[in-house]
């Protein structure tokens, strides 16, 4: 068994590495999920987004506890620097996400960056926010071969049912 | 007083030419703590020369110039020109060209190219801008920054009035029509 691993093999690893250290990368990813929380909506890096979507969704997790769990607090504590937004999180969010089993958040992809490192950048939402939706959902056209079958067995049904 | 020692190389030979100098002539008085060294009377051998001083100079300084010539490093150059007809096969072999992206579509709201698994630029910047207002609007409404209500928001445009789905919402007035991409729920 090797107990020890060759420099520059990462097999396995989960957590991308960011900033200057693990807290920085803890504090980058927390400025992020309280902007989320803030803005509903923010456009950041895919990596920063990805990783940022868990930890928002164990936060909502958390929050879905309650109000007088402690621990639900303590994480909202640390997560949240803009202590206005811990209401938020209470009052607003987990009502709203209730009914929802997981999965809060959606992710999309964005053109690249405009700036000299075109990096790969992606948009991130809560859903159910009340700002304009980015993707419009598109009902497939009644041409084609499945939904003409379907219209046919609608109108059969409706024949047999109606005298 | 001899000492035996193992068929030395050069530069071996070299360091324990200088410290056996330096135990001579007293210049490591710390070796042995303030004892006498331990070596006594010892059998007297006929090994290589090594202290009478005219041989090793002769050896040493003969010595020298092979090492420098070993110690050159043998590196790899071309023997031969390539031909244009091997460059441009190598240049030109399918690995190097640039691929070429089959996923690029046409957005059906717009009509802008778009790839496909990545939104389509000119109605995000459409929709950023729109956020962009109502943020505004909203940050008015606030007053001062780290003010978030505890209630959730709509957003209503001219001539709209909050439903009884809006009850208990703050209302973000925004100046003008309602866009077509915006479905109010």
């Amino acid at each position: 068994m090797r107990l020890s691993l060759a420099a520059a093999i990462s097999h396995g690893r989960v957590y991308r590495r960011f900033g200057l250290s693990p807290r920085s990368r803890l504090d980058l990813l927390r400025n992020l999920v309280t902007a989320l929380v803030r803005h509903e909506r923010i456009e950041t890096p895919w990596a920063r987004a990805d990783e940022m979507r868990g930890y928002a969704e164990r936060l909502i997790d958390y929050a879905k506890r309650g109000d007088k769990d402690e621990r639900a607090m303590r994480m909202a504590d640390f997560w949240l620097t803009e202590k206005d937004l811990i209401h938020k999180l209470f009052k607003v969010l987990a009502p709203r996400f209730q009914p929802h089993p997981g999965s809060y958040t959606r992710l999309l992809q964005i053109p690249n960056r405009d700036g000299l490192d075109r990096a790969k950048m992606a948009v991130i939402e809560l859903k159910g926010n009340p700002l304009p939706p980015l993707v419009r959902p598109r009902r497939d056209s009644d041409k084609t071969l499945l939904n003409q079958l379907l219209k046919g067995y609608r109108q059969d049904a409706q024949r047999a049912a109606a005298p | 007083l001899l000492v035996l020692v193992p068929s030395p190389l050069p530069r071996l030979r070299a360091v324990l030419q200088r410290c056996w100098g330096r135990l001579e002539r007293g210049l490591w008085p710390g070796i042995f703590g303030g004892q006498s060294p331990p070596w006594g009377p010892a059998l007297a051998v006929q090994g290589p020369a090594l202290v009478p001083q005219g041989i090793n100079d002769a050896g040493e300084s003969s010595a020298e110039a092979p090492s420098l010539l070993e110690s050159v490093v043998w590196m790899a150059a071309p023997k031969h020109r390539r031909t244009i007809e091997v460059n441009r096969c190598r240049r030109r072999n399918p690995t190097k060209l640039i691929e070429i992206k089959r996923n690029i579509d046409v957005c059906p709201e717009c009509g802008n190219l778009k790839q496909k698994h990545v939104l389509c630029g000119y109605c995000y910047a459409k929709v950023k801008e729109e956020t962009r207002l109502i943020r505004m609007e909203i940050y008015k409404k606030e007053g001062r920054p780290f003010n978030a209500p505890a209630v959730e928001t709509v957003v209503l445009y001219e001539g709209e009035k909050p439903t009884e789905k809006d009850e208990g919402k703050r209302i973000i007035e925004r100046a003008r029509r309602r866009p077509s991409w915006f479905v109010q729920n």
